[in-house]
């Protein structure tokens, strides 16, 4: 339902074009202190990531304080695999390249840390890994109403209730590197059916990285995500965006899937790719 | 069923015996006669409600009803009557009462200006002596005058200057009574209910105020002919039209214009008005610079029409309706919303002491929003709410000590909270639908107003409603999280769930003195059908829901004492109230919930209870060169809901604890009349962050409690000054010049506050507030012919 935020924002737009904006000072409390877990495992041959760090007063803090010395390790009723903390950034949690998940398979990711968080030293959380549907082949249409490049998907939905999640990259550099710039999508609208070419991405040749030139290659990656996952994503995206008080309600804590109260997730997801090349 | 028949009885073994020995004070053999008829006001024939009739040598009195009549019935005699209007001139009748009559009186309005002529005798300060307290009443001279936003006339922003009434946001057209959300107002036009008053996102109400008569609000203090709702009951009275002579009336304003026309078909007998309104803020975005903005359409219209005859003086019929949109559209989409009302009214005397009404209402709301035909990803997304309500209403004029009013109503409610589908060959969406329901909502009511001796007062009366979920319908079970384990789907007409209850509404004045009376009420109030929305300013995307059996009704308990003194011949009125209101199954919803396209809504709401109390204070200013009203109310709202904020209390989202405003007006010539409003309130509670994490490139809020902060207090200073032309006495056109400053002093009110990155330091945040709308200057150019 991307088309109806956008549309949404617009009558928004213009309804405030009288609206102005002004800096102010604010004081805020601190809360006590928790962890913040962030990581993911896919069905790619990589070396899967986990990070953890703890929460920091909201304003004005540009890094959170890592979290070090950690036992991590993410688990299948198959295997399991010990993450190495990374050398030149603490916090970072890797596994060994050659990881690859395998949908239909429960991962379980579990933290042992060296001192006690919020009076806790053991955290937990766990995630389903779908299967996904092959994407047959991905479009580029130029939207000359809103002057930017839509990626367009082509794929046939299965019939169960899923949610994707959809990245682009522009010459294999991932351009949705936040998590505010990836799409989410439920299948309401086009369950069990062939998506046709729906737009899922957007390129605005306003910004650098974004333009496109004879020969770029623009690749998107579909993710079959959980609905909880899907929901984290949902909510942080509200949570740290504009806030109004005509949509949306009450500002309201992100729920994750770890235990015990601490910040995050941990996702496992399957990926599939399309790439197009763009000619002028 | 089986226990409303006992219940009935009861209620009617009580009014029995209350009114049996009160008839019975009339010494046997004396006959009494009636004395009944309408006041008008004589320039246009149009229904004075609430004119009062004192009757000097009983120094005792009645007052018109809703539809300007009145009855009171005496023993044989000789009696000076007063009929009085506030700014109209007392008429004195003297009558040898031997038989029935029939007195229907004209009123002239006072003069401008030609004021403080003081009738003895008059039956003035009725707002002492009536046992109702928490109402305020309003017609549209007197709303007219107010400094208005944008020079747009609105009768909302003109209760939310009430004790007791906050506006939910800044501009908007959503109000909260004592702490209540705004879907526990009952908004009626001429009866229909109005589910949306909203125009243009809310800066704007449906209410042209050049098509209304009069406006009450009852806060909580609701007639028992009314239910449905928790807080309050808003009365808008369109105009019936003016019977005596064609006449015309109208505006020229910054965004919008309006003419409405009226006269009579047959003189007295016949007449009719229609009003339109539009506004052509469109017309602007055809000078944007942008190419995107220019192709915009984006306007709302009102139009209200009315047709009212007078068969005779037992038979009247009243056909009124209101249709209005907003439209927002260019190529690539469109969104719509309106409201339509249809409502047919039938006042039949069946005696002269017994008056009835009867009304068959059509009220929809609808709104819908897609992209047009002829692309990939057109499709259309729709929603609407139909009822149709039925009522009948009887108005027993006893003796002058009591009035006693009964009567029942039924409303059938559709719902189709959404649809959302693809359009064209192309389409790939397919069809979404959220199942339809219905709902039957049933009431039977009777009151009496009861006078005992010289200084009490008394109204009481019980309503009993009546609530059905009918088939067909979805009923979705959930589980002990909110899950839905599974669903069952009823038959067309099957009736699959039934709520009742009793909703007592009590009131006592008692008068301490000439100058001043005690009140106290108390009323049960039972809500049935709810908005699914958690914006704090309206949205068009409303979605009402009805009870069932996963969402019980809302109950409110409110109980208010109040003080009330008239200083200066009952020029100024004063009054203290303070109140206390209790709402059991009260309906918030669980964090992140989505309404919008959701089949399982009802697994979003949480319930528990909310709590109000506080006090009012109104000075009033009748009559005069200077005339309006100041209030302070001081006031506290609270939730109770188990899985929101922890379990813990928080405070509503209407609280504002200090909430003042000055509404006056002032008569300095002939020619001109200077308003001002002056409005300060409590900041609206906030939830702000209290911690942090930056989670794949973003900043994220970790939040403590739930409308724990406050946002900067609000206030605003509005001018306006209206210019009215020399009147020339062989001319019918009279014009009138408007210049309205909104926010004189600039203030730059916070609308919400977002924390956004430094420009410098990206992985930095600030804080920034929004505001509205700065000093707003705007003309409006009126005329009457």
């Amino acid at each position: 339902m991307n088309l109806t935020n956008k549309l949404i924002k617009l009558v928004f737009f213009i309804i405030i074009f009288t609206g102005c904006t002004e800096k102010i000072e604010l004081e805020l409390d601190e809360s006590y202190a928790r962890l913040v877990v962030e990581g993911e495992i896919t069905n790619e041959k990589k070396a899967h990531q986990v990070k953890l760090s703890m929460t920091s007063s909201f304003l004005g803090e540009d890094r959170d304080p890592p979290v070090s010395g950690a036992i991590v390790t993410i688990s299948s009723a198959t295997s399991t695999y010990y993450l190495n903390e990374s050398q030149s950034e603490p916090g970072l949690y890797y596994t060994t390249s050659d990881v690859q998940g395998i949908p239909g398979e429960l991962y379980q990711l579990d933290i042992e840390l060296p001192v006690e968080v919020n009076g806790q030293k053991h955290y937990s959380a766990n995630c389903m890994m779908f299967p996904i549907a092959p994407l047959d082949s991905i479009g580029l249409r130029y939207d000359d109403r809103w002057d930017v490049w839509e990626v367009q998907c082509y794929a046939l939905d299965p019939p169960t209730i899923d949610f994707y999640m959809f990245e682009i990259l522009k010459n294999s550099i991932m351009l949705s590197d936040t998590l505010s710039d990836k799409m989410v999508v439920d299948d309401k609208l086009y369950n069990g059916q062939y998506t046709n070419g729906i737009g899922v991405g957007w390129l605005d040749p306003e910004k650098p990285d974004e333009q496109l030139q004879n020969g770029d290659t623009v690749t998107l990656r579909m993710s079959r995500i959980t609905e909880e996952y899907a929901y984290f994503i949902w909510e942080v995206q509200r949570e740290s965006g504009y806030h109004n008080p005509m949509f949306g309600g009450p500002p309201a804590n992100v729920a994750g899937n770890i235990s015990d109260g601490a910040i995050g997730f941990f996702a496992a997801y399957s990926v599939e790719y399309g790439s197009t090349v763009y000619e002028e | 069923m089986k226990s409303l028949i006992p219940a009935i009885l009861l209620l009617l073994t009580f009014i029995l015996m209350l009114s049996g020995p009160l008839s019975a004070e009339d010494p046997i053999g004396i006959d009494r006669y009636t004395i009944s008829g309408t006041v008008t006001d004589a320039t246009n024939g149009e229904e004075l409600l609430g004119a009062t009739i004192y009757i000097e040598e009983l120094e005792t009195g009645v007052a018109t009803n809703l539809y300007g009549f009145y009855s009171v019935s005496l023993p044989e005699g000789k009696y000076t009557l007063m009929f009085s209007y506030v700014g109209f001139q007392t008429i004195q009748k003297t009558i040898n009462l031997k038989t029935d009559l029939t007195i229907n009186v004209e009123l002239e309005m006072n003069k401008e200006m030609l004021t403080e002529v003081v009738i003895k005798g008059e039956m003035k300060g009725e707002n002492l002596r009536k046992p109702e307290m928490s109402t305020f009443k309003i017609d549209s001279r007197s709303i007219k005058k107010i400094p208005a936003f944008m020079g747009e006339v609105d009768i909302i922003k003109a209760i939310q200057l009430l004790p007791g009434v906050q506006a939910t946001s800044e501009g908007g057209s959503g109000f909260s009574v004592r702490g209540g959300s705004p879907d526990q107002n009952l908004i009626i036009l001429d009866e229909a209910t109005v589910y949306n008053a909203s125009h243009l996102m809310g800066f704007f109400s449906v209410f042209n105020n050049d098509a209304i008569k009069d406006v009450t609000l009852y806060k909580g203090d609701i007639p028992a002919s009314y239910g449905g709702r928790l807080s309050s009951l808003l009365d808008v009275r369109m105009k019936e039209g003016n019977m005596k002579k064609f006449s015309g009336s109208g505006g020229i304003g910054t965004i919008s214009s309006r003419l409405t026309l009226e006269g009579p078909v047959v003189k007295d007998k016949i007449s009719f008005i229609v009003s339109g309104r539009r506004t052509y803020a469109d017309l602007f975005l055809k000078l944007s610079s942008n190419e995107n903005l220019r192709d915009n359409a984006l306007y709302f219209y009102d139009l209200n029409g009315k047709m009212n005859v007078k068969f005779n003086d037992n038979n009247r019929l009243f056909i009124s309706a209101y249709s209005g949109k907003d439209i927002f559209s260019n190529d690539d989409f469109k969104m719509g919303w309106g409201t339509q009302t249809l409502s047919m009214r039938w006042n039949h005397l069946f005696s002269k002491k017994i008056f009835s009404n009867f009304t068959a209402v059509y009220s929809r709301f609808k709104y819908s929003l897609g992209v047009p035909e002829g692309q990939p990803n057109s499709f259309i997304w729709y929603a609407k709410l139909n009822d149709y309500n039925f009522k009948a209403d009887f108005v027993y004029y006893l003796n002058p000590n009591n009035t006693i009013t009964f009567g029942a109503n039924t409303i059938f409610h559709q719902f189709y909270p959404g649809t959302a589908k693809g359009l064209g060959e192309e389409a790939f969406f397919s069809e979404f639908e959220v199942p339809r329901s219905n709902a039957l909502e049933s009431g039977i009511y009777i009151s009496n107003e009861q006078k005992m001796g010289a200084r009490v007062s008394l109204k009481y009366g019980l309503r009993f409603s009546l609530f059905n979920n009918i088939g067909t319908g979805v009923l979705y079970n959930f589980d002990d999280d909110y899950n839905a384990i599974d669903s069952t789907v009823f038959a067309k007409g099957e009736i699959f769930n039934t709520y009742f209850g009793v909703e007592p509404r009590m009131g006592i004045s008692y008068s301490l003195n000439e100058v001043s009376s005690l009140k106290v009420s108390y009323a049960r109030n039972r809500q049935y059908i709810h908005l699914a929305s958690n914006s704090t300013a309206g949205t068009p995307l409303d979605i009402w829901f009805s009870s069932s059996p996963n969402v019980k009704p809302q109950v409110a308990d409110q109980f208010a004492l109040g003080y009330f003194r008239n200083f200066k011949e009952n020029i100024i009125e004063t009054s203290l109230e303070i109140f206390y209101k209790k709402i059991k199954n009260a309906i918030d919803f669980k964090d992140h919930a989505e309404l919008l396209l959701n089949q399982e809504l009802e697994g979003e709401l949480r319930f528990g209870k909310a709590q109000s109390y506080g006090l009012e204070l109104l000075v009033k200013l009748t009559e005069g060169r200077l005339t309006g009203w100041i209030s302070y109310t001081l006031s506290h709202s609270e939730r109770t809901i188990a899985e929101i904020n922890n379990g813990k209390t928080y405070v509503s989202p209407y609280d504002k604890p200090h909430d003042i405003s000055v509404v006056l007006n002032y008569n300095i010539s002939k020619s001109f009349v200077f308003g001002m409003n002056w409005i300060y309130a409590t900041g609206s509670p906030v939830t702000f962050p209290t911690g942090g994490a930056w989670y794949q490139g973003v900043r994220l809020p970790i939040y403590s409690d739930r409308n724990s902060y406050r946002l900067p207090d609000y206030h605003r200073l509005d001018f306006s000054l209206t210019y009215k032309g020399r009147q020339k006495k062989d001319r019918k056109w009279r014009g009138e010049l408007n210049v309205s400053i909104y926010n004189v002093y600039n203030r730059k009110n916070t609308w919400v506050i977002n924390f956004k990155p430094e420009e410098n330091d990206p992985a930095k945040l600030y804080a920034e507030k929004t505001y509205l709308f700065g000093i707003i200057p705007a003309i409006t150019y009126n005329f009457k012919f």
